[in-house]
């Protein structure tokens, strides 16, 4: 395909899409797995921090375990206040050059999946503890007054009810990610807005070439909220419930619509 | 009754109970004891420590001084699991899990804490539903329940546990007057059945009628425990009888 000349935008968009089209899908491509990944593995550190968090301390516990408790618990507090409270791009540069300082060079994939996890999960620690303590304190109590424990309670009855309350807010981080990573172009992993800047640089053309990515990274969030939406309408399940018969039609079942069959309530 | 019969029959011990709360003294030196086959009204004005006491019969809360004997035994020093499938409640705020159905609500307990097989833990669950009438609404969420069906769904999940005594805050009071009814039948029927209860209480009819003895709680203190034909019609205590006409006149 020819080079357009002068500032021919369409001339531009079609020769930048011809030559560089398969290296932006490439580019969009590590986006969603760097961003797919960090939401993952920041969802599974956030969880982990927050029921470390919320480990209720008794007072007849034994002064070690109380201790430790805390002692884990300001550690943890500092991790989220300061990943919280710093740009995701200057913790790249300290992570990166620092980790390369210590003689350990990570893959760049590998060091932008472990940046923006950590950075994740410090956000995700505060939503998860949100969504923890959001389930009512009665339920606690119930499970409590059947002898369960307080991990029985937090597996069974807590986690499940908080990620469904918070999953607005998981979707958000996910749909923040997939934008932020853009970031990451800094420790020069291959992600789509490293793409771009490079593709740009070779003709001087970045407002075509820019104009290319926003549209791509319009098209993976607007598509991936819309994916989150249906999974959410999926978890509630249908809004029905089936009535059981009694003993005199074992075998009748009836779907009866949500609050019919409760007319108080 | 002999001394020994006595023993054997007593489930509860509550020796010496206090909580407080800070500074305040909430329960202040509580002492009674529940046999086997009592259903025992606790009643009195709001914040006399009624629910106080249940909760720490059961350590929702931990008690200050006191013990507490199950059996003649240190309820803090048995298993806990073990304590509290013994000695059930049923709140006020009906507290069922609402991310399970209400067949699941009554399955959970069995299996974890008791260890029973999925099998027999569903069965014993859908007797238990059957028991308050609630079969027919086993695959509903609670919040597809009405107060007085998720109050009924509370007692079969306490009752599938296998308790030797059940304890109820209050299980009315968060009602719609037409569906206490359908509660306290539920709740004439077990006591009928032998099952012991200890049962914090405003129905006062409920207190008359179905209990065999009315524990009277005022700032703290058992003011007066007595059978339900004395608390009513002879109380011995100036209290007890303000008490009864205020709430009575109501
Ligand atoms: N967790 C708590 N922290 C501080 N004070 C408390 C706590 N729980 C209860 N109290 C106080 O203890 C007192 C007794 O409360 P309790 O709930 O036992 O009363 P009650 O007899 O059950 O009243 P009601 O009939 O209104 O339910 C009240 O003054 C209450 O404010
Ligand atoms: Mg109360």
């Amino acid at each position: 395909m020819q080079r357009p000349v002068g500032n021919d935008f369409f001339g531009w968009i079609a020769y930048l899409l011809d030559s560089y089209g398969s290296l932006f899908l490439q580019g969009a491509g590590y986006t969603m797995l760097i961003a797919i990944s960090g939401t993952v593995l920041g969802f599974l550190l956030g969880l982990l921090v927050a029921i470390v968090r919320t480990i209720p301390v008794n007072k007849k516990d034994n002064i070690f375990k109380k201790i430790l408790l805390k002692t884990v618990g300001f550690i943890l507090n500092v991790y989220i206040e300061v990943f919280r409270g710093t740009p995701m791009i200057v913790q790249a540069m300290v992570i990166y050059y620092g980790s390369a300082m210590v003689g350990i060079n990570m893959d760049t994939l590998f060091a932008a999946i472990f940046i923006i996890s950590i950075n994740t999960g410090a956000y995700m620690a505060e939503i998860i503890r949100g969504g923890i303590i959001s389930v009512d304190k009665g339920q606690k109590e119930g499970a409590h007054a059947i002898g369960m424990t307080h991990w029985q309670s937090m597996v069974h009855v807590v986690l499940p009810q908080a990620v469904r309350n918070i999953m607005p807010s998981i979707g958000n981080e996910f749909v923040v990610n997939i934008k932020d990573s853009s970031v990451l172009n800094v420790i020069a992993v291959s992600e789509l807005f490293f793409v771009g800047k490079s593709a740009a640089g070779t003709y001087l053309r970045y407002f075509e070439v820019f104009a290319i990515i926003a549209a791509i990274y319009f098209v993976l969030t607007f598509t991936t909220t819309r994916l989150l939406r249906l999974l959410e309408k999926k978890m509630d399940g249908g809004k029905h419930y089936t009535i059981y018969g009694s003993q005199s039609a074992s075998d009748a079942s009836i779907k009866v619509e949500q609050g019919e069959a409760v007319p108080h309530d | 009754m002999t001394e020994k019969n006595n023993v054997s029959m007593n489930i509860l011990q509550v020796q010496n109970l206090k909580k407080d709360f800070g500074k305040h003294q909430v329960l202040k030196d509580i002492s009674f004891s529940v046999n086997k086959g009592d259903v025992i009204s606790i009643i009195g004005a709001s914040g006399s420590g009624k629910s106080t006491l249940l909760r720490c019969i059961n350590y929702l809360e931990e008690p200050t001084a006191g013990q507490i004997l199950y059996h003649g035994k240190d309820a803090e020093q048995l298993n806990r699991a073990e304590y509290h499938s013994k000695v059930g409640m049923v709140f006020q705020s009906f507290n069922l899990f609402s991310n399970m159905s209400a067949l699941d609500n009554c399955i959970i307990g069995q299996t974890l804490v008791l260890k029973r097989s999925k099998k027999e833990a569903r069965e014993r669950a859908v007797a238990y539903l059957e028991k308050v009438g609630m079969t027919p609404y086993m695959n509903a969420r609670p919040s597809q329940l009405s107060g007085g069906q998720k109050q009924r769904v509370a007692i079969a999940r306490a009752l599938a546990m296998d308790p030797e005594i059940l304890l109820f805050d209050e299980p009315t009071s968060a009602l719609d007057p037409e569906m206490v009814g359908e509660v306290l039948s539920v709740m004439r029927d077990l006591a009928e059945g032998g099952l012991t209860m200890l049962v914090v209480t405003h129905e006062m009819g409920f207190a008359r009628d179905v209990s065999n003895r009315v524990i009277f709680m005022d700032q703290g203190v058992i003011a007066e425990d007595a059978s339900p034909e004395e608390i009513f019609t002879n109380p011995r205590q100036q209290r007890t009888r303000e008490f009864l006409s205020r709430i009575l006149d109501k």
